[in-house]
């Protein structure tokens, strides 16, 4: 990995008896497109929070650019852009009224901050509407405002929290596009989603989160590759998937067989030949089979495997 | 810096939104404009009937009646009779606010030409409104009993003159009857035979030359309600803020969260001083071409002052109201109920002269009622930063108590 560009350490947070955060540890390297995947209330962005100086952290610390962002809150937080979730513009303003403010309280003023306007309305692709209220947008164009607004000061860690949620496939693509044209500029970008195929498309290296936890740390090839050819799921009668695991398990197209609860998990190197294998073992033991389920390799069957659940449940 | 950047957004944001617009300057001079008419009445003195206890030492004595039967409720005067000691005691617990005390044998010494004295004793919170309301009802009627007293005496005196005169037709014409009645009008005049002793402070009587008119009522009471009110506009700035994420990239931004609660307090500060600009300049120079009263200003420094105490009083309650609401509804529901029974309470619709002593008390837990008595001491009775100390200091309280609460009580990871 290239010198880092932020560490965090052993975050939690706590809001009452909900830890939400519990335990979690990062460091990205500079100029890496970084992605926390996980689905809705998995702590991404109550971490994302804390990382951008919103509030500190209940335990953990966390380090910008060499900085301590406890001890040097205001310098540290100068590096850094936020895109929230939700839109934060002002939408009875124009699109330039809110770049120019947030411009200024970024600390930019004078012809830099008015050309520095110009040019993210230019990369947004909306100088013709620029003294338009936001409440006449399309909800893609009020999105592209809002990553823009994150851009004006030029930081060096850029977060996008969920920024395509509700956009239009146009607009996401848009969207894309600017992610991979900062990240070329040098931009360090921390983007979070539980769209596996955008985590897939843009980030460098994926944390998996849940329940408040990163549970798998890796680039996306080597999660995906985690899994193999692919993983079967087989829900067999009682005590029967112990059985069928010890005819399987030695398989040559069969990475590992674990039962459990019922069920068997299956990885295989080869998943078509793996099936016909695993089936013709229940055959012969006359196993029930409940239920079959074939995991495609990707992060979406990569979560399923480690939580057990879908990402957009 | 990041202060006035944030104040700016807010008044253009402000500017841009027609509502606020019209509730913070067209709805008070709408509502000022009414009651002002409905004031005018009240502020001449019709129409309230104010009770007034009497002890009656000559009892069954004719013009001790014939007072009574002056004091009436057309007057404003609702008589109550009590017994002396009653009257006495009452009046020290303050359940009663005035006695009037007719002396014994006042009947006798009218007609006999002695000066008897009516004593009118008030306790000394009593209302100033009301107490010179009754000096007054109280020295005509008895100007009247004196007149009507030597008249008839006159003209006994001449009929019977005339009666033990033969040639009585010659003796009184018609001249001389009339020049009699215009000496007698006279001396009752300069010198009536019932007068009125006042035990009160003479700063009460003083105040009865400086009786607000109606717009004098309208102006300050609603003024300062109105301007409460852009406590609950500056917490619903803060809680949509909160509410479009736009707190989230602020908090995020290199500044301070010290720079973030006044520079969201600072623009409520400057729109409610511009309410005040438009509504005093309204109360003082529009609303005479209207063909309303003209209020006056008085001390110009005093009138600053404690409108800059009351602009803060205000923003810093839109602090607290920010930080103790949970939901949108819970500010509205702050805005139209809480603000509008403490405007209610401390004196915005009915003078605080008209509030009696149980609204009156409790009115003084509201700043509202702080507000309005300071400017009712600097527009009314021309006070001037000094006559107003208490009042600017029980604000600067209130502001403090607010701010601190409201900081204290802020969640900004909410």
């Amino acid at each position: 990995m290239t010198e880092p560009i932020l560490i965090a350490q052993d975050l939690h947070k706590f809001y009452g008896d909900n830890h939400a955060v519990d335990g979690v540890s990062l460091t990205v390297a500079r100029g890496e497109v970084f992605g926390l995947l996980g689905p809705n209330g998995a702590g991404k962005t109550t971490t994302i929070s804390m990382l951008t100086g919103l509030f500190p952290p209940s335990n953990g610390t966390i380090t910008v650019d060499g900085l301590d962002l406890a001890k040097n809150t205001t310098a540290a937080k100068a590096k850094m852009g936020l895109v929230p979730q939700d839109l934060a513009l002002y939408p009875t303003l124009s699109a330039r009224q809110n770049l120019t403010f947030w411009g200024r309280i970024y600390g930019l003023k004078g012809k830099q901050l008015s050309a520095r306007v110009d040019e993210v309305l230019t990369m947004v692709g909306l100088t013709e509407k620029a003294d338009k209220a936001i409440d006449t947008y399309s909800g893609g164009m009020k999105r592209r405002i809002n990553i823009g607004a994150g851009l004006l000061h030029k930081p060096d860690i850029l977060f996008l929290d969920e920024p395509t949620v509700g956009v239009d496939p146009q607009s996401r693509n848009a969207i894309f596009d600017y992610v991979e044209e900062l990240n070329r500029a040098g931009m360090t970008v921390i983007y979070t989603t539980h769209y596996m195929e955008e985590a897939e498309r843009l980030c460098h290296r994926v944390a998996i989160v849940d329940l408040g936890k990163v549970i798998a740390l890796d680039t996306p090839t080597a999660l995906i590759r985690s899994l193999g050819g692919g993983v079967i799921l087989i829900g067999l009668g009682e005590g029967q998937a112990e059985t069928v695991a010890q005819h399987v398990a030695h398989l040559p197209a069969v990475k590992a067989a674990t039962p459990s609860d019922g069920q068997l998990k299956v990885e295989a190197n080869r998943v078509q030949e793996a099936l016909m294998g695993v089936l013709d073992a229940t055959n012969r033991l006359d196993a029930h089979i409940t239920s079959l389920e074939i995991l495609e390799p990707n992060l979406e069957s990569v979560f399923l495997y480690l939580t057990g659940k879908k990402l957009r449940q | 810096m990041s202060i006035l950047t944030i104040t700016g957004k807010d008044l253009l944001l402000f500017v841009k939104d027609r509502g606020r617009l019209f509730m913070a300057f067209l709805l008070p001079l709408v509502f000022i404009l009414a009651f002002g008419y409905a004031y005018g009445s009240l502020a001449a003195g019709e129409a309230r009937v104010v009770e007034l206890p009497v002890v009656n030492l000559d009892a069954g004595g004719a013009l001790a009646q014939a007072l009574l039967d002056g004091l009436i409720p057309e007057r404003g005067v609702g008589v109550k009779p009590y017994e002396e000691a009653k009257a006495q005691d009452l009046l020290l617990k303050g359940d009663i606010q005035h006695v009037l005390t007719i002396p014994a044998g006042f009947t006798q010494a009218v007609q006999s030409g002695q000066q008897p004295v009516l004593k009118l004793v008030n306790h000394p919170e009593a209302n100033e409104e009301d107490t010179a309301a009754l000096v007054s009802v109280i020295d005509g009627v008895a100007k009247d009993l004196s007149l009507q007293t030597q008249l008839i005496a006159a003209f006994r005196q001449m009929g019977q003159m005339q009666s033990a005169d033969s040639k009585g037709a010659q003796t009184f014409s018609s001249d001389i009857v009339i020049k009699q009645a215009q000496s007698q009008f006279e001396r009752a005049k300069m010198a009536p035979l019932v007068s009125v002793e006042q035990q009160v402070p003479a700063a009460i009587l003083l105040h009865r030359a400086e009786a607000p008119n109606a717009m004098e009522i309208a102006v300050p009471g609603f003024a300062v309600l109105f301007l409460f009110m852009s406590a609950g506009t500056a917490a619903l700035s803060i809680y949509s803020e909160k509410k479009l994420s736009t707190f989230r990239r602020l908090l995020s931004a290199p500044l301070h969260k010290a720079e973030l609660l006044p520079g969201k307090m600072l623009p409520n500060v400057i729109a409610v001083l511009l309410q005040i600009v438009v509504i005093f300049a309204v109360g003082a120079w529009v609303m005479p071409l209207l063909g309303m009263d003209r209020i006056a200003l008085g001390n110009l420094p005093a009138l600053v002052v404690v409108s800059i105490v009351v602009a803060l009083c205000s923003a810093s309650l839109g602090v607290l109201i920010a930080a103790l609401a949970r939901t949108e509804g819970q500010i509205s529901g702050f805005g139209s109920a809480v603000l509008w029974v403490a405007g209610a309470v401390a004196g915005a619709f009915i003078p605080q002269f008209l509030l009696g002593n149980l609204l009156g008390t409790i009115g003084k837990v509201t700043p509202h009622y702080w507000a309005i008595s300071a400017y009712n001491d600097v527009i009314v009775r021309g006070q001037d930063l000094a006559g107003i100390s208490t009042q600017l200091g029980v604000l600067a309280l209130f502001t403090v108590a607010f701010f601190a609460i409201g900081v204290w009580r802020f969640r900004f990871d909410a």
